[in-house]
Formats: structure tokens, C-alpha cells, sequence
């Protein structure tokens, strides 16, 4: 499953996610501004609490808005 | 009427009156989004950190007007955002800052101090302006808030004594602030 790390008010993520339903993908939304377990994971996968960070292992991940990363990204799954 | 006679809705949705800041030097902040000119943050926090011993506050109010509108969406804007950990200056609750919807306060501030341009010699004035030109041209007309990162600094009477448009750094406004203080 595909996870998107985000908050509310964050366009980026907002078009991640966007991006991400247009090309049929399902994911989850984790958002680290109401929960602090997100956030730590978060954290933990890109060191920072910048977001969007999309993730399906939790190891290999895109920050922000990048179609080609993601893409390739999705390809590995 | 003066500054002092409002009253502002804090993060846990209590009321709190800005006669509590009397005597005080404040600056008070449009900041909402995390987003485009996030290391105002990060400024305003120097900002914060430099002056409060000598009774300097920094009044953040969080606004999702300007969200999902960022200036431009190439290379020159970074394509994250930033959750705002870290702050220790006070945010209160969400609210609009233009418009009919917006709270008092923030019509009271902008009819004291009126809209005089953007310093075009930001690295982020031409795109910003571009972006709203196009997409939101009733925002440039009148004095109301333009975006994110609009601060007014009031001195110690509770004097409404200057405007600072996004395109103003905080690091900028640092003389204006030690003035007063």
C-alpha cells in the first residue's frame, strides 16, 4: 500500500494525492500534523518533518511533488 | 478603538484579549501556510528568540486563504512543506485574514496601515505577483492581506506603526523592532 505522509493546507500534498488517484493508485493519507506516531515515522524515513513524503516500504522514498519520482517509485512496487 | 480592544480566539479555542500584550512590542503575522515562505518561520523565530527578554511578542495567526495557491510550480519554488515544529512564539486558532470572513482584527490592521506594493527585489515578488495577477486579481486591489507572511509591528501604546508585505524579510525588520524597543 502506498502511503503518503502530509497536513492539511500542504498543496504539494494535495497534488500528490491528486496524481496519485488519477493514475488509479490507492493510498493511504498519514497525516503528521494530528498524529505524532505519523510524524515520528515520518521523521524516521526522511529525517525531516517536510512533507509530501510518499512511501510503500517505508524505506525508498519521494519527497514533494516530483511525477517522474513517483512514477519510478511505483514501478518498484 | 485601538489594538487592545480585541479580542482573539487561541489554538485551544479560548478567548484571549490583546490587552494581555499592553506595553509590550509586537508583530503580528498572517502565517498559516508552511509552505513557499516557510524560512520566514525560521526568521520570525530568530526574531522572537533576539528580542522577548525586552518584551518583544511575535502573534502568528494561521490562515488557509492563501493555501493550495502557491506563486508559480516550477523549479524556483520548492515543491514541500514544512510542518512548523519548533516555534515557541504564540499561534492561535485558524481564521481568515481578508475578505468579508475576516476577523476583526485583521480588517482594523489593514485599514490602519494601507497596502504600499511588494519590494520587487525579493526573489519571490515577481512570481508572487505573476501568480495573482492571473489567478486572484481582486486581491492586489484595496489594502487587504495579499498572502502569507503579511506583519504589522505595533509599539508599546498599542500603535499600529508599520506594514511589512510578504516580499519583507523578517531578518529585514529586525532595526525597526530594536527602535521601539
Amino acid at each position: 500500500m502506498v502511503k503518503v505522509y502530509s497536513f492539511d493546507g500542504c498543496p504539494w500534498c494535495d497534488k500528490v494525492k491528486k496524481y496519485l488517484t488519477a493514475r488509479g493508485v490507492e493510498y493511504e493519507v498519514r497525516d503528521i500534523e494530528e498524529n505524532a506516531d505519523f510524524a515520528a515515522e515520518c521523521e524516521k524515513i526522511s529525517g525531516d518533518l517536510t512533507v509530501p513524503v510518499t512511501t510503500i516500504d517505508g524505506k525508498n522514498f519521494v519527497l514533494g511533488f516530483d511525477k517522474r519520482k513517483i512514477d519510478e517509485l511505483l514501478a518498484t512496487a | 478603538m485601538s489594538i487592545y480592544d480585541f479580542t482573539v480566539k487561541t489554538k485551544r479555542g479560548e478567548d484571549k484579549s490583546l490587552s494581555d500584550y499592553r506595553g509590550k512590542v509586537l508583530l503580528i503575522v498572517n502565517t498559516a501556510s508552511k509552505c513557499g515562505f516557510t524560512p520566514q518561520f525560521e526568521e520570525l523565530q530568530k526574531l522572537y528568540d533576539a528580542y522577548k527578554a525586552r518584551g518583544f511578542e511575535i502573534l502568528g495567526f494561521p490562515c488557509n486563504q492563501f493555501a493550495g495557491q502557491e506563486p508559480g510550480s516550477n523549479d524556483e519554488v520548492q515543491q514541500f512543506c514544512k510542518l512548523n515544529y519548533g516555534v515557541t512564539f504564540t499561534i492561535f486558532a485558524k481564521g481568515d485574514v481578508r475578505g468579508e470572513t475576516a476577523q476583526p482584527l485583521f480588517k482594523y490592521l489593514t485599514a490602519q496601515k494601507k497596502f504600499a506594493g511588494f519590494d520587487m527585489n525579493h526573489p519571490i515578488a515577481a512570481l508572487l505577483l505573476d501568480a495573482l495577477q492571473k489567478n486572484f486579481p481582486e486581491y492586489l486591489a484595496g489594502d487587504g492581506i495579499k498572502w502569507n507572511f503579511t506583519k504589522f509591528l505595533i509599539d508599546r501604546n498599542g500603535e499600529v506603526v508599520a506594514r511589512f508585505e510578504p516580499t519583507t524579510t523578517p531578518a529585514s525588520i529586525a532595526k525597526d523592532i530594536e527602535q521601539l524597543l
